[in-house]
């Protein structure tokens, strides 16, 4: 029921010259410019392994400088811990941040960055509370019980969070581009959905990347451009291919399969929390919070690639259905090269970065659909 | 009796003991002031350039000569006398030179050995004890009234407001409510005047450490400076056993970890509200508000007092959420329900306004205390004692305001910066009558 695609299962993707697709000096840039991503990435992972092992060992010393109950110390654990592995990643993101500067694909200042750091960082240490909040909370009820009841209460939230998350948006506004509307209206007869609103962010500002996305469950669905997509050198019938392979999320359901897919990584992964906290207590316990945090980085690490996975189906899976409603393959191409321009992005990453770090299809696979389905389905 | 504070390089003496103002030269006393203003000011610039001087022999000699820490000393009681003069703390006219005998007046060591290099970077070392300075509003001795460290909000007339308060901190507030109180009854309450007493010793101390009076760092500790005052009894006090070690790693994050708290905090606030009014009621038709809402509103104020000493670094274990009594190292006692005057309790929202207003100054300087203990913890792993007790005195009447809001107690929160009762407490001058009278 998740895993069905609507691209066709014997489609053969043909193979695409980088070099000429996308200039041989450009792809060059490119990969200098991910592989500095790269090697930063792998080396934050272990730093955070190592300090999230090490806090696993010796973080329950700090329930002595909470005066609170079993589950608000057990908050304090985790906040602390996503502290530690804050700090420790400074370097990383410093790094990270100094490199896109360097590059031109940010101009978000540095003090900026830091406020923002922060601030995701507050918003961190409120999630965490909350989660803890719900597993301590049921553990201490339930006993051992509460992975499953645990599992479904995160769902839940998970579906209420997609649902919610449009009518908390105050940053959007309407679309007022009235072609872009126009063909809206007409992708969303073919695709077969009702009217859903679609809106721009205002990102210019800080960067020069450009994106849309696709959320909300039911009437809260929404479309949102990046105002830089609806800006050179993004071309009208580019801007109508992403259009349509956004809308295209909506009319495969790719979010409620999304949560359904979480549900089904959750109720193991709850489990397994349960089974690893055994010796210290089990979830009910403060002592036991520290080797949550690692339990769950190592949890998402090793899943990341089957989610990644999936992930790239229903990302391919909008490219195909974009192509059949917009039929102009050349635009998704062109789109391609031009997010490969603006980002900077390697268009045909090594095969382990792609397994461990891509959401979405290569964006030289992505050029060789549109070239698939040409040779497909062009009259 | 004059009460004279712990032997310190600079020290304030109380010889005021009546309270007693006349009601017409308070009235204009800002008008009477203008002239004090302009003569202190001129005063200040010429101890300025000497303290420049002082500079100078700090670096070359390592020690002051006499007749120059004279005059700077000369100006540091004398503003120290107006600030008293304008704030209501004291009432004879102080006119252009220093008075022998003044109410309220400082007593200055001569000058002493001081090392080269604190005198080196005097102004920068000053800084924090300026920026506390500034939010008491001891006024007229470290410069400029405060003003330059000052916050300030909004537009219009709420700014103008804000920063008439804001630009003397809370000796400025204080003040202002002392007047009413003055014009009213002829005599200032006994914890305005004594809070007043301390921003300007602390005002002198700190303007004493920047014009290289005294190598001594000002202290802030209301135990060490609060000789002329005396806590009296009140059904809701705060207990501090905490010690002073701030681990760094709970330092650093420590707003981040009380967003939790800020978000329950906000809830309980929605149910406190209710509870109050619903208290307010049955204290109107009983006289007495009962007990499971009194639990209920004692457990608020007491969460409420965890979790900002906890911000602002004056406790140092992450609280609990209940408010359970006993819990926290910086705790309140609350005394069960009274019998309470129905008058009082039907305008107690208004009654509260003055001590709310007070509490909000007092809010802003725990706000320094958080700030300056948040970097000095951070560097030392530990929170510096006078520090930990002026935070601590700001939370106890914030605590006893909100709790008088409540209707916890009839009893009015008491001003002085004063946290804990001598062993033998000296006779109230000024008995308690009205609600603002205790102060």
């Amino acid at each position: 029921m998740l895993f069905p695609t609507a691209v066709p299962d014997d489609l053969s993707l043909p193979a695409v010259d980088v070099d000429r697709t996308f200039g041989a000096e450009f792809v060059d840039d490119a990969r200098r410019y991910e592989r500095f991503f790269y090697v930063d990435w792998i080396l934050a992972q272990i730093a955070l392994l190592g300090t999230l092992w090490l806090y696993a060992r010796r973080g329950g010393a700090f329930t002595r400088e909470s005066s609170a109950g079993p589950i608000g110390t057990g908050m304090l654990l985790g906040m602390l811990g996503l502290g530690i592995a804050w700090l420790v990643g400074i370097p990383f993101r410093v790094a990270a941040h100094w490199w896109s500067r360097s590059h031109d694909q940010t101009d978000l200042s540095y003090l900026d960055w830091i406020v923002q750091d922060w601030t995701i960082l507050g918003a961190e240490f409120l999630s965490i509370c909350l989660a803890l909040l719900i597993v301590m909370g049921l553990a201490r009820w339930l006993g051992e019980r509460w992975w499953l009841p645990g599992a479904a209460v995160f769902v839940a939230i998970a579906a209420l969070f997609n649902f919610v998350a449009p009518y908390l948006d105050f940053t959007t506004k309407p679309l007022d581009d009235k072609v872009l509307l126009a063909d809206a209206a007409r992708y969303e007869d073919e695709l077969g959905l009702a009217s859903i609103p679609i809106r721009v962010e205002e990102v210019s500002k800080d960067t020069d990347q450009a994106n849309a996305y696709a959320f909300g469950l039911g009437p809260s669905r929404r479309v949102v451009f990046w105002d830089t997509m609806l800006e050179e050198p993004f071309s009208k019938d580019e801007q109508r291919v992403v259009l349509a392979h956004e809308l295209a999320h909506h009319s495969q359901n790719h979010l409620p399969e999304g949560i359904g897919w979480f549900a089904l990584f959750a109720v193991p992964g709850a489990w397994i929390l349960m089974r690893a906290t055994r010796p210290r207590g089990g979830m009910g316990s403060p002592q036991a919070v520290p080797l949550t945090l690692l339990v769950v980085v190592v949890f998402q690490l090793v899943t990341t690639p089957l989610a990644n996975v999936i992930s790239r189906r229903m990302e391919a899976e909008a490219d195909w259905k974009a192509l059949q409603v917009t039929r102009d393959p050349a635009a998704l191409e062109q789109l391609m090269v031009g997010f490969s321009e603006t980002g900077l992005g390697d268009p045909d990453p090594p095969a382990w970065a792609q397994l461990v770090l891509g959401t979405h299809p290569a964006l030289a696979d992505r050029v060789a659909m549109a070239r698939a389905w040409s040779f497909r389905d062009s009259p | 009796m004059a009460a004279v504070a712990e032997q310190r390089p600079i020290r304030l003496v109380v010889r005021d003991t009546e309270l007693r103002r006349s009601r017409l030269t308070v009235f204009f006393r800002l008008f009477l002031a203008i002239p004090l203003f302009v003569w202190v000011t001129l005063r200040g610039i010429a101890a300025f350039v000497v303290a420049f001087v002082l500079w100078l022999a700090v670096l070359i000699e390592g020690t002051t000569p006499q007749s120059l820490h004279d005059f700077v000393a000369g100006y540091l009681r004398y503003a120290t006398q107006v600030g008293a003069y304008v704030f209501l703390a004291a009432d004879p006219y102080p006119w252009f030179r220093c008075q022998a005998d003044y109410p309220v007046d400082l007593e200055i060591d001569p000058p002493v050995r001081q090392s080269r290099w604190t005198g080196f970077f005097r102004l920068v070392l000053a800084l924090p004890a300026l920026l506390l300075a500034s939010a008491l509003g001891g006024g007229l001795t470290n410069g400029s009234s405060g003003q330059s460290w000052s916050a300030s909000s909004g537009g219009g007339d709420e700014y103008a407001v804000w920063y008439a308060f804001s630009s003397g901190g809370v000796a400025a507030v204080a003040a202002f409510l002392a007047w009413f109180a003055i014009i009213a009854r002829g005599t200032e309450p006994r914890g305005l005047r004594d809070l007043t007493a301390f921003a300007l010793n602390y005002a002198a101390q700190a303007g004493g450490y920047l014009l290289l009076l005294t190598p001594v760092y000002p202290t802030s500790d209301p135990k060490r400076a609060e000789p002329y005052s005396d806590l009296p009894e009140h059904p809701v006090r705060i207990v501090v056993t905490d010690d002073l070690e701030r681990p760094r790693l709970t330092v650093l994050f420590r707003l981040l970890l009380a967003i939790p708290h800020f978000v329950w905090l906000l809830l309980w606030s929605v149910a406190a509200f209710f509870a109050a009014v619903a208290a307010w009621f049955a204290a109107l038709a009983t006289g007495r508000v009962p007990l499971a809402l009194h639990r209920f509103l004692a457990a608020y104020t007491r969460y409420g007092t965890h979790l900002f000493a906890y911000v602002y670094v004056v406790g140092r274990r992450f609280p609990g959420f209940i408010g359970r009594a006993g819990s926290y190292g910086v705790d309140l006692e609350i005394d069960p329900p009274e019998r309470q005057n129905r008058w009082t309790v039907l305008f107690r929202f208004f009654l509260a306004i003055p001590a709310l207003l007070l509490a909000s100054a007092l809010g802003g300087v725990a706000l320094v205390v958080g700030v300056l203990g948040w970097w000095y913890a951070l560097a030392r792993g530990r929170m510096p004692e006078g520090l930990r007790n002026l935070g601590a005195s700001c939370l106890r009447y914030s605590a006893q305001s909100y709790a008088y809001l409540f209707l916890l107690t009839a009893r009015y929160p008491f001003a002085a910066p004063v946290l804990e009762r001598r062993a033998e407490p000296e006779p109230d001058p000024s008995p308690l009558a009205l609600p603002g009278d205790a102060f």
